[in-house]
């Protein structure tokens, strides 16, 4: 067998073998099955639920027909309930009772609107949600009570008003088809993330899996048999080969996993479609934006913007930009690798290469925000950052000589950092017990090997 | 018949010289030590051997030939840093490192039971080698730099690090090896094990070869025409002493008086008639220079 062979197939199996790679692989789904699933069962089981005494100041009696302000307008939800009292010393003793988690004091002022403020009473300090629910109620009731009585809106008019659920969709000047941001900005941020996440767990492996070779002190007697730079290649080749099957299996397990949860509890799924479906009848129709029938909400739109993608663009850059990415770093952090030994202090040697990852990373809001604007645009050309910030850009369209630019860039500075990793590896591997300082690495590239 | 020879290595390291026009040639089926004080250029030549690194100048032959890749696999090495994978099987491991000098596996596994058996370790094969001592983890890595049955046999340092009984075995390995033909480079500052095993040697100092040839040429030529003389001790050899004969220093024993003497080349048979018409001659012997003061006194003339 070829001797990169041997090296990717004895890298390959210990990891495979190892315990840590068999937790992550069924952990791994584990975890993204709960981030799919956490969300249904909060929203379903949320059973923490505040009870709130209202004492409304302004309830007036004439003629036997009551007529307040907030009494009774109060709507209930998953977190508040709602009852309405009269007196406030009696409520704020029923608060103390504990028959009540809080106490909502509407106390009245002669002017109009007739109220001077509000006072909120409770034991506890209310989560920030139902704080803000509170105020947001208290805001709608009195302004829908001015449109109501001041201006005379029709409770029809008021509930189209409240909602008027007006349908915001962009289209490509150029090609005249929807843009469909949504479904774009997490295409573009998934897949960024992912290479992101790719490159520093297995970038990271490659620079761990180097400098034990150098601190076992076994990379001599392996030097003596093969190159070096095999020795990097086949282990940076065999590591990207594990994070692909460990990839695929997640994706494998993680579909099996969700599939199983589905069957035992479908309620839990169908659920949240119901409610969309319900938000979607109230929909006002929106027939003067061509290309969207009626009945089309934003559900709908989300399923188009999925069918107007370029998949076959997509997943090609991906796959370029996903390599390239991790062949880029994975030489890097090998260099680094051999920097290291025993006692070394290796946070000088990795902070310069995962720098670029975090602010490629941290700039993402930035990019999603503008994808075709100057920060985007130089991130995606600097081959540091270009296998992220590409990847995000791509879905929203980039002219083809900007990814033209960005991948021969990408090319030439791989071949460049391979060169400068392989020309620190074969020295640092076999530098033991010193120091080694950049100028010293430095003086490594005057060296013939 | 040389099976190794390399010519005028230099080798530069930014600001420092590691070898100035090195010249080494190696006899099949001998031993050759490369001796130095620490940090002469010893590893950088046998790096340069391995082809780990290379020589900015000079040429290297093996078997007649340049120095070319394919040559790693006639090479053995064990290097002065040496380890294993601390997490992988004896064996399995044992395997790996043969299979990248070329030994396909089944051969590889059948050869390693042979050198196991013999080491007596075959019940090791499925442990860790972070399990092994450090002497038993040794032992494996002999096994793994002979298997392959190399021609040429590079040790540096073999005796650091490895317990007296240890380094034991493995020179009656290297030993056994040579008997077997194979051709062995050792380097080492450990006189002692020179003595014993070398046939012949190059002294490296400060990145330049300073001395080489055959070790009983090497002996000859740094003796110092000093004899012991062993007689009974009735007599004092003080009294026997003939021209251009010298005293140098001498202690009784119970019934002996043991005596150095520097003797004038061509000078020998005079005294011993003087010696032996008086008294008897209980040993009469010539006082070679030992590898360590050859070394001592080589390094520090220069």
């Amino acid at each position: 067998m070829n001797k990169i062979g041997i090296i990717i197939r004895r890298e390959y199996l210990t990891r495979v073998k190892k315990k840590s790679f068999l937790v992550m692989t069924f952990l791994g789904p584990i975890l993204i099955a709960s981030l799919w699933i956490i969300p249904f069962f909060l929203a379903m089981n949320s059973e923490t639920q505040s009870k709130v005494l209202v004492v409304d100041e302004t309830l007036v009696e004439t003629n036997g027909v009551k007529s307040s302000l907030y009494t009774e307008k109060f709507k209930n939800d998953k977190e508040l309930t709602f009852e309405y009292g009269y007196d406030i010393t009696e409520a704020q003793n029923k608060l103390e009772n504990g028959k009540y988690d809080a106490v909502l004091e509407i106390v009245k002022t002669n002017d109009m609107p007739p109220i001077k403020g509000f006072l909120f009473y409770s034991e506890n300090e209310p989560s920030l949600s139902a704080q803000e629910a509170i105020r947001s109620q208290l805001t709608n009731i009195l302004k829908d009570h001015v449109l109501v009585y001041d201006y005379g809106m029709t409770e029809k008019d008021l509930e189209w008003f409240n909602n008027p659920k007006i349908g915001f969709y962009s289209k490509d000047i150029r090609s005249g088809k929807d843009s469909y941001k949504e479904i774009k900005t997490i295409l573009g941020t998934m897949s960024g993330f992912l290479i992101y996440m790719f490159i520093f767990l297995f970038g990271g492996q490659v620079m761990k899996s180097v400098s034990e070779e150098k601190t076992n002190r076994i990379v001599e007697v392996l030097v003596s048999s093969i190159k070096p730079i095999q020795l990097l290649m086949g282990k940076i080749v065999s590591i990207a080969l594990v994070g692909l099957t460990q990839f695929i299996l997640w994706v494998v397990l993680s579909g099996i996993l969700i599939a199983g949860l589905q069957s035992f509890y479908p309620q839990t799924f169908t659920e949240p479609q119901k409610e969309n479906i319900t938000i979607n009848e109230r929909v006002i129709s929106v027939d003067k934006i061509d290309n969207i029938s009626s009945s089309a909400g934003e559900v709908n739109q989300m399923v188009q913007g999925l069918f107007s993608i370029d998949y076959a663009l997509v997943i090609s850059m991906f796959l370029f930009y996903f390599m390239a990415g991790y062949f880029l770093y994975a030489s890097l952090f090998g260099a680094v690798g051999a920097l290291m030994d025993v006692d070394t202090d290796a946070q000088q040697f990795t902070l310069p290469i995962t720098i670029p990852l975090i602010i490629a990373m941290l700039c993402f809001p930035i990019i999603l925000n503008d994808p075709s604007g100057t920060v985007a645009f130089w991130l995606s050309i600097i081959p540091l950052t270009a296998p992220m910030v590409m990847m995000i850009r791509i879905p929203f369209g980039v002219p083809v000589w900007e990814i033209a630019l960005s991948m021969s860039l990408m090319i030439i500075f791989i071949a460049f950092c391979m060169w400068l990793a392989a020309k620190i590896y074969r020295t640092g591997i076999l530098m033991y017990g010193k120091n080694i300082t950049y100028k010293e690495i430095w003086k490594w590239f005057k060296y013939k090997n | 018949m040389i099976l190794f020879s390399a010519k005028d290595i230099s080798k530069t390291y930014a600001n420092h010289k590691a070898l100035d026009k090195v010249s080494i040639e190696v006899e099949q089926g001998t031993v050759f030590g490369l001796l130095g004080p620490n940090g002469a250029g010893k590893t950088t030549l046998i790096r340069i051997i391995n082809q780990i690194t290379a020589p900015d100048e000079g040429e290297i032959f093996f078997m007649g030939e340049k120095l070319k890749a394919e040559h790693v696999h006639s090479i053995g090495y064990l290097p002065e840093e040496r380890g294993l994978y601390k997490k992988m099987k004896v064996g399995e491991q044992a395997i790996y490192l043969a299979e990248l000098k070329g030994i396909k596996k089944a051969d590889a596994k059948k050869r390693l039971e042979f050198w196991f058996a013999k080491f007596d370790i075959l019940s090791w094969w499925d442990r860790k080698v972070e399990e092994l001592s450090k002497g038993m983890q040794q032992k494996v890595q002999f096994i793994t730099t002979i298997l392959h049955e190399p021609k040429l046999l590079i040790f540096d340092e073999p005796f650091s690090g490895f317990d007296p009984i240890n380094a034991n075995l493995l020179k009656q390995e290297i030993l056994d090896l040579k008997s077997k033909g194979a051709t062995i480079i050792f380097s080492t500052h450990n006189m002692e094990s020179v003595e014993e095993i070398c046939d012949s040697i190059a002294l490296i100092n400060k990145s330049k070869k300073i001395l080489d040839g055959k070790m009983i040429d090497i002996k000859q030529r740094f003796k110092k025409n000093q004899f012991e003389v062993v007689i009974p001790n009735q007599k004092n050899i003080k009294h026997l002493l003939t021209e251009g004969v010298e005293l140098i220093s001498s202690f009784d024993t119970p019934h002996t008086q043991v005596s150095t003497l520097k003797i004038e080349q061509g000078k020998n048979a005079e005294l011993l008639s003087n010696i032996l018409l008086n008294t008897d001659l209980i040993s009469y012997k010539e006082i070679l220079p030992s590898m360590n003061e050859i070394f001592i006194e080589t390094v520090s003339n220069e």
